[in-house]
């Protein structure tokens, strides 16, 4: 299932630490090279940023043959707009990258972004208490977890697409146009929104490439994007949703009443709040924003600017949270025109059980249990899983030996050299006997 | 099938840093067993909240967990000073969880109000000075 990250086997050399920092344990080093389950695999992007041989890489597509066409459309995430100096106005920013070849859709951006936050404000305001809080659906790693790891949850997804996807299809709506059009993202989780979108059966987009393929290309192609820019009257507020709490802001901008809204960055902290949630310990909240990536999406490992730069940067923008009534009159138009919704429910994608029979399940648990027993329980990642609990577990699928373990060999070796200490002592006994 | 799986877990009294461990556990072999995920949701609220109350009330105790074809059954023993009063002990917002409790977010008195919601069917033995026992079934296909 997962299509924001690939291996490359050749560069991979086994060692290990990837394993340890996938936070949902999908990956393991098997015959000295790394694997990922794919069921279980978030597109978040931990095991990128902690593999120092460049092994595993973003699954994108091959940008230097997009540019190398006439005109190349792109969507850009708002973490690509605040990568250099010059990027704080995404309109003069556009103009520069038309020098480029590059054809930004950037004003249906904004609007998208404003439709998409105005539904949600909406969403929340037909939901009695009992339904609250919605979970917001912007970061395609915390659906994937959520469907994996809380399945609980799903229900409480708000169904709203993707502003990114939005964008597009009101692009398409708008101009007529069909063209082929390349999302510049700043995750694999975001190239995998392309390549295999929860809620909805096809992405609007063709290809996805990450930020900092382009903004290199860019600086190195002489194209001035590293200019200081006046910052431009046009509306922002769209940017902040590339920083934690800004999906939050633009909502309660739209929303009739005062809402509480929790927003979390960082996998760690995401899985304590859905913990939380889980256990029905958040009463009196009516939004809830996570972002697999530390200060949200600006920490993507795949952009190219130190995110507490571009933290800084969005810091400093002014926003305009009142919509003139032209604004407005156009997000209620696209509201009304139900371009923002999502096409299907998102499921929960649970975990195979350790057998479809429970009888059955129950006894390979307690095997499971067994193994792990007798397992030394300090999670050293030479077996090429993450914890002894994941070997027990991949023992009783049939995916290895308890003997994977280092120490198990250890004990069965000295076992075997007691053995053959024995069986010598005897030999010439055995000798004599003969003849 | 007769064939019955239990697993236990101990609550240390006062441990705030490990109070949701059971919870988080039992969620773990709940998920490998196959169980529908409402009565893996409801189990992680009742054994949450159990482990509270044994923790602040009782100053400890065992949380066990018997699974069988049809119905997941919580049993929280422990040997603290017992309920008083059940009926006020059931009453949303009802807590004698001390002022130091309360500050650190807890004992808001929802405790067994929550755990009663969340299950089928409820039992509490309690007697002053001995302790109390409280067993929660889940059935599987509520009905």
């Amino acid at each position: 299932m997962t299509t924001g990250i690939k291996v490359q086997l050749s560069a991979c050399r086994g060692c290990a630490r990837c394993i340890k920092v996938c936070p949902t344990e999908a990956m393991r080093v098997l015959d000295g090279k790394v694997m990922i389950i794919p069921e279980l695999c978030v597109d978040c992007g931990e095991c990128i940023r902690k593999c120092e041989d460049r092994a595993i890489l973003i699954n994108e597509d091959n940008w230097r043959l997009l540019a190398s066409q006439d005109s190349t459309l792109i969507a850009a995430d708002p973490a690509f707009y605040v990568q250099t100096r010059g990027y704080s106005c995404p309109e003069v920013f556009s103009s520069r990258l038309k020098e480029a070849g590059l054809e930004d859709i950037t004003p249906w951006t904004s609007l998208a972004f404003d439709v998409t936050a105005y539904a949600i404000a909406k969403e929340i305001e037909k939901r009695g208490p009992e339904g609250l809080p919605l979970i917001s659906t912007y970061c395609p790693s915390v659906i994937r977890l959520i469907q994996i790891n809380y399945p609980e949850l799903v229900g409480r997804f708000v169904l709203v697409d993707s502003p990114l996807e939005t964008a597009v299809s009101l692009w398409r709506e708008d101009t007529g146009r069909g063209d082929d059009v390349t999302l510049i993202a700043p995750c694999p989780a975001k190239v995998a929104l392309v390549r295999s979108p929860e809620g909805r059966p096809k992405s609007s987009m063709k290809y996805a490439v990450s930020i900092q393929n382009v903004v290199r290309d860019l600086l190195a192609g002489g194209v001035e994007v590293d200019q200081p820019v006046e910052p431009c009257g046009g509306d922002l507020r769209y940017l902040l949703w590339s920083l934690r709490g800004g999906e939050s802001k633009h909502v309660s901008a739209f929303c009739n009443r005062p809402i509480r809204t929790i927003s979390v960055a960082g996998l760690r902290n995401t899985m304590d709040l859905l913990r939380e949630l889980e256990l029905g310990r958040l009463e009196g909240v009516d939004y809830i924003e996570c972002r697999a990536c530390d200060l949200g999406c600006i920490g993507g490992v795949g952009n190219l600017e130190s995110r507490f730069l571009t933290h800084l940067r969005l810091d400093h923008i002014d926003v305009e949270w009142t919509m003139t009534d032209q604004e407005s009159e156009a997000v209620n138009r696209w509201y009304e025109s139900e371009i923002w919704k999502l096409s299907a429910p998102l499921k929960a994608r649970q975990r195979l059980p350790l057998d479809q029979d429970l009888g059955q399940a129950m006894v390979r648990l307690r095997e499971m249990n067994q193994i792990y027993a007798e397992l030394p329980h300090i999670d050293c990642g030479s077996c090429g899983r993450p914890s002894c609990k994941a070997l027990a577990e991949d023992v009783v699928r049939g995916n290895g030996e308890a003997t994977d373990c280092i120490f198990k060999l250890r004990e069965r070796i000295y076992e075997l050299a007691r053995e053959v200490a024995e069986l010598s002592s005897r030999s010439p006994h055995a000798f004599n006997r003969k003849r | 099938m007769t064939e019955v799986y239990v697993e236990e877990y101990v609550v240390k009294g006062d441990s705030f840093l490990e109070v949701g461990e059971a919870s988080t556990k039992l969620k773990g072999t709940l998920k490998m067993l196959g169980i529908p995920s409402d009565v893996t949701r409801r189990a992680s609220v009742v054994v949450y909240e159990a482990e509270m109350n044994v923790m602040i009330h009782a100053g400890g105790g065992v949380i066990k967990a018997s699974i069988s074809s049809d119905s997941l059954v919580i049993e929280a023993v422990d040997h603290g000073p017992g309920i008083a009063d059940i009926d006020l002990a059931m009453q949303e917002g009802y807590s004698t969880a001390s002022d130091r409790i309360r500050e650190l977010g807890f004992g808001a008195g929802m405790g067994l109000p929550n755990i009663k919601r969340n299950s089928d069917e409820l039992d509490i033995e309690t007697a002053l000075g001995e302790g109390t026992t409280l067993r929660a079934t889940l059935r599987f296909e509520r009905g």
